[in-house]
């Protein structure tokens, strides 16, 4: 799976399930969505499940809150990280 | 260099069971088996000989477990920001046990070791077509029962009071509560009214306890005797969102009103029929002068309520709360959420969910009133007796965002939005404690 693509899909959701106006110069791929009132916190839930649902992966909790969780070239570099990662229940980490 | 794990304050109650017996403490001792089967409310930190530490919080994240390092680089370790901040500690530096977690944090290992308690299948889609509701539903009530009585044989001098909103769990609760213990007392919050209306949810809570005969203490509260308690919500409820501190408000008063009638030399324990709503997805967002609270994200049902389950990493509204008033909660739907989980997503979209499905755990035990009942929160009130908790709270200015500042005031973050890498998605800042450098 190429960052691209990854990047695209990402944008794309965001762009329609936020309503991001189409002429907003401020927002792009390194923009804090959070920060920046893209993004709030219900919406943060609904991003994750769209990552799960598109990418099939989890978003692990030290990824959710790490700095790189913040704007879509991150976010995709999370998700890029944990494809294809299953956590195991009742294991040794 | 010299390290070691200290605990600062008390930590929650624990009330977790392995489907048998309740847990003690000795259980979670370093060495002992990991307790893969625990369910409810658990976390601890348990030195071993050799200088061993565990660490423990359970599968849901109900009880809380924060930690930091300070100046010597000792583990500082409580069950609230507050105290690690007034032991000099940034808010900024606090990080969370994960929920679900076993820690063993062992001097002659270059790292820690970290096990899971959350078994793989509850966030995995139900196989179809899964077990038939009905069936569900006995598997709860047996459960609830035997973690009743579990709990009624551990604590058989208890003075049990049970939160009674009127509502269909926590009658439930009630109506269960009252077949183990001996000495059960319902307790159901109003708001004080002009000319001394009462709320549809007292109606019915009195009804209830002289249909099973249950005597009932009243706590009815003044918007200012509310808002004299919105600190102590902030801090041991450890949230600004406006629903828990909503919630937090109703449940602050109820403690008060409890500690001030609970028996002297009788343990008092407060039951509560929390979680339910999270496991079935029951929540709706409320209006009020022309805005919406209370925002769900929009997710298929069964995404929802995986969410809102992942989320009670973070709700620490009831617990915390009433941990204010030293009295120790028992949220008994914690010990079934193997079962509830099985519900998939076509019966998470059905209207009437949780009619049916408390149709099959209480059957004739819960009456049919309480069945026909539309949903009330006491956080919202109706339009017969005006707004409730967050209504006052509207009025008065004290928003979303104003709650956030409160909150970071309260723990010396200068920046509000700080609080952002504290909670995210409801899931906590997590990490675990280094172990370099440890000498013991």
């Amino acid at each position: 799976m190429h960052t691209k693509v990854v990047e695209d899909h990402i944008e794309t959701f965001v762009r329609n399930q936020f309503s991001v106006n189409p002429a907003d110069p401020g927002f792009d791929r390194e923009v804090d969505l959070f920060e920046h009132g893209y993004v709030d916190s219900v919406g943060v839930v609904e991003l994750l499940g769209f990552l799960q649902e598109k990418f099939d992966v989890e978003i692990p909790d030290d990824d959710l809150l790490s700095e790189d969780f913040s704007s879509i070239a991150g976010i995709a570099r999370i998700v890029l990280r944990n494809v294809g990662v299953r956590t195991e229940s009742l294991g040794t980490t | 260099m010299t390290r070691s794990v200290r605990v600062l304050g008390r930590l929650d109650p624990n009330f977790a069971w392995d489907g048998c017996r309740i847990y003690d403490r000795s259980d979670f001792r370093p060495g002992n088996d990991l307790p893969v089967d625990l369910r409810g409310a658990a976390a601890s930190v348990e030195g071993g000989l050799s200088s061993v530490w565990r660490l423990l919080r359970d599968p849901l994240g109900i009880n809380k477990l924060f930690w930091a390092e300070d100046a010597e680089g000792d583990i500082l370790v409580a069950a609230r920001p507050y105290l690690l901040v007034e032991a000099g500690r940034r808010f900024e530096e606090i990080r969370a046990i994960p929920s679900g977690s076993v820690v063993d944090l062992l001097p002659d290992r270059p790292s820690p070791e970290e096990h899971s308690l959350v078994p793989g299948s509850w966030f995995a889609s139900p196989e179809s077509p899964g077990m038939e509701v009905g069936a569900i539903a006995k598997r709860i009530r047996s459960t609830l029962d035997s973690y009743l009585s579990a709990l009624a044989t551990t604590f058989p001098q208890a003075e049990a009071f049970v939160c009674l909103s009127g509502g269909l769990d926590s009658t439930g609760v009630a109506v269960l509560v009252r077949e183990h213990f001996r000495n059960v007392v319902a307790v159901s919050f109003d708001l004080r009214r002009p000319g001394g209306r009462v709320s549809e949810d007292r109606r019915v809570a009195q009804r209830l306890a002289r249909d099973l005969n249950l005597s009932l203490l009243e706590a009815d509260a003044t918007e200012e005797q509310l808002f004299e308690l919105l600190d102590t919500v902030l801090r041991e409820g450890i949230d600004w969102r406006d629903f828990n501190v909503h919630t937090g408000l109703v449940n602050a008063f109820l403690a008060r009103a409890i500690d001030g009638s609970a028996v002297t030399g009788r343990q008092a324990i407060v039951f509560t029929g929390d979680l339910a709503n999270e496991f079935l997805a029951d929540y709706e967002p409320e209006q009020y002068r022309g805005t919406t609270y209370y925002r769900l994200p929009r997710l298929s049902p069964a995404a929802l309520r995986d969410s809102l389950v992942r989320g009670l990493d973070t709700c620490h509204r009831e617990i915390g709360v009433f941990a204010a008033w030293d009295l120790p909660v028992v949220q008994p739907y914690a010990v079934a959420v193997d079962e509830y989980l099985m519900l998939g997503d076509d019966y998470l979209r059905s209207e009437d969910r949780k009619r049916r499905l408390c149709q099959g755990i209480f059957q004739n035990l819960v009456p049919d009133y309480v069945f026909s009942r539309a949903k009330v929160r006491a956080q919202v009130g109706n339009p017969d007796t005006g707004g409730g908790v967050l209504a006052a709270c509207v009025d008065r200015g004290i928003d979303g965002n104003w709650l956030r500042r409160r909150f970071a005031a309260l723990h010396d973050v200068a920046d509000p939005t700080a609080l952002n890498q504290f909670i995210r998605a409801g899931r906590y800042h997590v990490a675990i404690p280094p172990l370099q450098g440890m000498e013991y």
